[in-house]
């Protein structure tokens, strides 16, 4: 009876619980499909971030976490491994080529480990820097300086080693100058004293002397010889001489348009004969503090070079002297105003690589042809080097294969000067004081 | 020694130790060529004797790639550039090993050098090394970088160096022949001039399998081979 009346109930009875009834039912069922879907959504969801996070951690593995490419110096990331990740614009600049060679070397390769090691044992605060130096002997000889420091990561693998590369070649290369000073002045000496000897010998032994046009012959190359040797030694003593008082500034005021006519005067009869040409531009009423004489020495040696180097066989030779003020605001030159005296040729030229070595004693831009006709010292621009030096100058040389070379010197302006005021004086022998690092 | 606690047993891993590690054997052995040629140009004994000490670094530098090489055949059978990649490596490593022997035989000899006469040819033979280095530096550029490129660069200059070794062969006989006493520093030199040139061909060796892993084809059989003309077209390409 009682399940009877219950649908008795329901079916006739109550039509109030027979509402409550479906409706919890409903509510039930809709409230378990949304719950599960809603988890499933949010399963997805889930997913998606995972995902997203797992890209994210990729995504940094490949790119460093260093904005290495703003940094003012060489810097380069390595791994633990020690391959390079990646390597900053200076880096590239200054030492693309010997990049490869800089890292595979012993030393660098002991810093590298001594980097990591250090980690294991200081696991708090910053890792120590490890540094060494050596020397690369090719492609240029250079003596590096590397700094190394271990940057840690959460997972080892993204570990990464920064370095930063130093050329510590200029203090090296004082050294190795000295030395090769001494060798190469001998050898430069030893070259004309054997040919003479050498003819010494055959007209003391008779023979061919007998002949006088034979022992005449002898003779004048016997006079050339003695000529080239007293020469180069007068060369080296007047550079030992500039030395001597580079510290002393110069202290007469000396015209440029005096200097050049003394210049010209000089220079002319070399440009008389075939093949040579000579312009000038010279402006009147530049002023600089000087010595006259070592200026002269400077422009004779740098036209010298035009002339012994530049010539084309078969194309004339035009050299081209310039005096003028410096334009305003040049950043090549440390300050405003001064004088620019330049010299620049249409001749061969050279590659660029040469031209931080030029200034070296006795180094030449090596060519067999070249060499075996020109004989130079090796010394001018050396001496030139140094006058300018002396004068607080600046020297600035560019120069491309069969586009000719030209050679600026910058001399800072003198009180005389027209149109430089005391403040500009003061600011020129302010500057001068760093007239170490000059460039060359 | 790179540390090796820290190798993820993974094959782009155990790749990178590879590289790592054959770079390293070609920093060693350019430092060893480098300070044997010292020893010769400033006498420097020791230079020469450092060099010499590292001799056992490079070998046991080669069995550990040679091991690691071949475990990685054995067990991720490597293919295509990989498998090319990993075959060059294990000559690779035979030349650079090679090059360690021939560099720190120079500094043996450079040490017998002695008499006052010898500097006549000194400048020769230090630009002779200066190109080897060159060319040996480039080769290993090659290796690292994996540039078909570069191992042509080397593959054509070699032809310098043959040039090069010709010339002094000429010299150094010239000066035996003026004096005998000469002889016994000339023929160190020789030697020396000759462990150069085999340097220089063993930097050749490097190069064509760096171009052999890159590309996938030989170069040709025949080297452009300088040294049998006139040695009239040497350019001085060294610094003075």
């Amino acid at each position: 009876m009682k399940p009877h009346g219950l649908s008795l109930a329901l079916s006739s009875g109550d039509p109030l619980w027979f509402g409550i009834v479906l409706l919890t039912l409903a509510a039930l069922i809709g409230w378990g499909v949304a719950f599960s879907t809603l988890r499933r959504l949010r399963y997805v969801r889930g997913c998606l971030t995972a995902q997203q996070e797992v890209m994210q951690n990729n995504r940094d593995e490949e790119l460093p976490e260093l904005p290495i490419d703003g940094f003012p110096g060489a810097v380069l990331l390595l791994d633990t491994l020690g391959a390079l990740i990646q390597a900053n614009r200076e880096a590239v600049s200054q030492f693309g080529d010997s990049i490869g060679a800089i890292l595979r070397h012993p030393a660098a390769r002991g810093a590298l480990s001594a980097a990591l090691r250090a980690e294991a044992h200081a696991p708090e605060g910053t890792p120590p820097v490890c540094s060494t130096t050596f020397t690369l002997d090719v492609p240029i000889k250079r003596t590096m300086f590397l700094a190394l420091r271990h940057i840690p990561s959460s997972k080892r693998l993204n570990d990464r080693i920064l370095v930063v590369l130093t050329d510590r070649s200029e203090a090296h290369a004082l050294d190795r100058m000295r030395i090769d000073f001494v060798t190469h002045a001998s050898h430069e000496l030893r070259t004309p004293l054997a040919s003479l000897s050498g003819f010494i010998d055959a007209l003391r032994n008779g023979g061919a002397s007998t002949d006088d046009a034979v022992r005449q012959q002898f003779l004048d190359v016997m006079a050339q010889q003695s000529a080239r040797m007293k020469r180069l030694i007068d060369r080296l003593l007047y550079l030992s001489r500039v030395q001597a008082h580079e510290h002393q500034k110069p202290q007469n005021v000396v015209e440029v348009s005096d200097l050049m006519a003394l210049v010209l005067d000089e220079v002319a009869p070399r440009f008389e004969g075939e093949g040579y040409a000579l312009n000038f531009d010279i402006e009147d009423d530049l002023f600089i503090h000087a010595d006259e004489d070592e200026l002269v020495q400077v422009m004779l040696n740098l036209i010298e070079n035009a002339l012994r180097y530049g010539k084309h066989d078969d194309k004339t030779l035009t050299v081209t002297l310039l005096a003028r003020r410096a334009i305003e605001q040049d950043d090549r030159w440390p300050t405003e105003g001064g004088v620019v005296l330049s010299v620049k040729d249409d001749g061969r030229g050279m590659e660029a690589h040469h031209l931080p070595r030029l200034a070296e004693r006795f180094y030449r831009v090596v060519n067999a042809e070249q060499a075996k006709r020109a004989q130079g010292s090796g010394l001018g621009l050396s001496i030139v080097r140094h006058i300018i030096d002396r004068h607080q100058g600046r020297m600035h040389m560019a120069s491309a294969p069969n586009q000719g070379t030209s050679c600026l010197v910058w001399l800072p302006p003198s009180v005389g000067d027209v149109g430089a005021d005391r403040v500009s004086c003061s600011v020129g022998s302010a500057s001068a004081e760093d007239g170490e690092l000059a460039e060359v | 020694m790179v540390d090796r606690s820290h190798i993820v047993k993974s094959y782009e891993q155990e790749l990178g130790q590879l590289r790592s590690m054959v770079s390293q054997m070609g920093g060693i052995v350019e430092n060893q060529v480098a300070l044997a040629l010292s020893a010769i140009a400033e006498k420097n004994e020791e230079a020469a004797s450092s060099a010499t000490q590292q001799d056992p670094a490079v070998d046991a530098l080669e069995r550990d790639v040679e091991a690691l090489a071949i475990r990685l055949l054995a067990l991720r059978s490597p293919m295509a550039s990989d498998l090319r990649e990993i075959v060059a490596t294990l000559k690779i490593t035979g030349d650079l090993e090679r090059i360690g022997d021939y560099a720190s035989s120079i500094a043996r000899r450079s040490l017998r050098i002695r008499s006052a006469n010898e500097q006549i040819t000194l400048t020769g033979l230090r630009s002779m090394g200066r190109l080897v280095q060159d060319n040996l530096r480039r080769s290993i550029d090659a290796i690292t970088q994996q540039d078909s490129s570069r191992a042509m660069e080397v593959w054509h200059s070699d032809r310098a160096v043959d040039e090069y070794y010709t010339a002094l062969f000429r010299e150094l006989v010239t000066y035996m022949m003026e004096d005998p006493r000469n002889i016994r520093s000339c023929t160190e030199l020789l030697f020396i001039a000759k462990n150069l040139e085999r340097i220089g061909d063993h930097a050749t060796n490097i190069a064509e399998r760096v171009f052999y892993a890159v590309t996938g084809e030989n170069l040709p059989a025949v080297r452009p081979r300088g040294g049998i003309a006139t040695t009239e077209n040497i350019v001085d390409v060294t610094d003075r």
